[in-house]
């Protein structure tokens, strides 16, 4: 059932993935023969992150991700990886003020002349979700495969099956409005360097992510957002009242476990690629460091489920805003110890 | 987080299913399908909640004659006025004025032919809310 034909005919195998941007990658490159996987995509794009932005709102809630900006882990893969894409984007002229047909008809040449297609849509037209997951977020990926009669055949990374979806959804989903409009993004290989050096492209990627993490001079992200949080979130409900801090929490978690399958989830897949780099490079130290991480990724899913107590106000005796904050603070403290050592690894490493 | 431990407790995503990465018993990583955890039901019901209240009071609100059809519209799409005004091609302020039921009721048929597009609804439909369902 996931054997899939593209529009040339090729057969496209589809993977079931746990974040739509890294699916999405590695699809593309496994459809031109690079074995990468999406763990893989993940690690060289340098997706793990973590920032708090309290001014930025997002239906009115504080935004938290824990992954890097929409996007960027396509183009760091890309780029690290030595693919060369072609990326499409419809910006609004006074004097072309609506493009999407012109989006649309370069989406079906595309398709027509063999090639699958990535894309940046809004979550919320595509009607094929579950309704309790659609909100208005403009960073999901997807690939077109083929056209059907009035329709797409859509992979999606986050389903594990491909799926139909309505020309008519597409439309709305790919130019919709709004914050990070996508503006009908769209990209497809050009040419894929058929043998990447991995080796190199890993190095670079894991000392990205630690400078991200470690040394953003920046309060709101990385490690010290983690700790901005963790301080905010235990002094919340006596800033802002108990109902609305146990709003702020839920959105906390919310984001962590479902917006782009979240923190946890995405600890976890960083350490499915730091055991696929221990493999790489023979090296037992990167082991010992995904062990680490599948630790920390323990802890982050503690705190979600505390935090849901927290909100339910199940045995509110000693499930409180202090003891979810203290978990995130110490998956902090881990989180640093886990950075500062795999600095310390790459740099013995050689590509 | 080891295979055994991959949440199965609920099946909420309606037959769909999540992946997430477990370790295997020999320690490795490998993909498995999770049909929905507890804790996520838990603080996504709260937001889905929170959203559903505030329609069914913007929904009263319309019954009542205090706000326009056009603003139950734009909360079940889940706008805000911003995204509504980029999307219609019609100016914040002027969306926001045309949440007042008196105004809204004056307007030209080719505004009222940018909003339902824009919310991808019939022009019929943006004229009324839909009414509660009967028996409660």
């Amino acid at each position: 059932m996931n054997n899939e034909l593209t529009c040339a005919g090729k057969s496209f195998y589809h993977l079931h993935a746990a974040h739509c941007e890294s699916g999405v990658t590695a699809a593309l490159f496994r459809d031109r023969g690079v074995d990468l996987s999406e763990a893989m995509a993940f690690g060289i794009g340098s997706g793990i992150f973590f920032g708090h932005l309290p001014f930025v709102k997002w239906v009115g809630l504080p935004i938290t991700t824990y992954r890097s900006r929409p996007g960027t882990l396509f183009s760091k893969v890309a780029r690290r990886l030595g693919g060369e894409f072609v990326t499409k984007k419809y910006y609004k002229f006074p004097w072309k003020a609506d493009r999407t047909k012109e989006g649309m008809d370069d989406l079906r040449l595309l398709l027509r002349s063999g090639n699958i297609v990535g894309m940046t849509t809004n979550i919320y037209w595509l009607s094929y979700f579950p309704d309790r997951f659609r909100f208005q977020f403009n960073g999901h990926n997807i690939i077109v495969l083929r056209e059907i009669e009035n329709g797409f055949r859509v992979a999606d990374p986050v389903l594990d099956h491909p799926v139909d979806c309505l020309t008519e959804d597409l439309e709305r989903a790919r130019f919709a409005r709004g914050p990070l409009e996508p503006k009908g993004y769209m990209y497809y290989a050009k040419s894929v360097n058929p043998n990447p050096d991995f080796r190199k492209a890993c190095i670079t990627a894991m000392k990205d992510s630690c400078n991200m993490m470690l040394r953003t001079p920046f309060p709101f992200v990385g490690l010290m957002g983690i700790r901005y949080l963790a301080k905010a979130t235990i002094k919340s409900p006596q800033v802002l009242g108990v109902r609305e801090a146990r709003r702020r929490l839920a959105n906390i978690v919310r984001m962590q476990e479902e917006v782009g399958t979240g923190g946890a989830g995405f600890r976890f897949m960083y350490a499915a690629f730091l055991q696929q780099a221990a493999a790489l490079f023979g090296c037992a130290e990167l082991a010992g460091l995904s062990q680490e991480m599948t630790s920390i990724g323990d802890i982050w899913r503690e705190f979600a489920i505390v935090s849901a107590r927290v909100i339910k106000e199940r045995g509110s005796q000693e499930e409180t805003f202090a003891k979810a904050g203290g978990l995130m603070l110490i998956c902090a403290g881990k989180e640093e110890q886990f950075f500062r050592d795999l600095d310390s690894a790459v740099g013995k490493l050689k590509a | 987080m080891k295979v055994s431990e991959v949440p199965q407790d609920i099946t909420y995503y309606d037959g769909e299913k999540r992946a997430c990465y477990a370790l295997d018993d020999k320690g490795n990583y490998v993909v498995v399908t999770s049909t929905g955890w507890e804790t996520e039901a838990i603080v996504n019901e709260l937001a889905v909640e929170d959203l559903a209240a505030i329609l069914e009071e913007t929904r009263k609100a319309v019954l009542a004659g205090a706000k326009s059809p056009l603003c139950y519209y734009m909360e079940l799409r889940q706008m805000n006025p911003e995204i509504l005004g980029k999307t219609a091609g019609i100016a914040v302020f002027r969306v926001k004025r045309h949440f007042r039921p008196e105004i809204f009721s004056r307007l030209k048929p080719s505004v009222l032919k940018r909003y339902a597009r824009a919310l991808a609804v019939s022009m019929e439909e943006l004229q009324t809310v839909p009414q509660p369902p009967k028996g409660r």
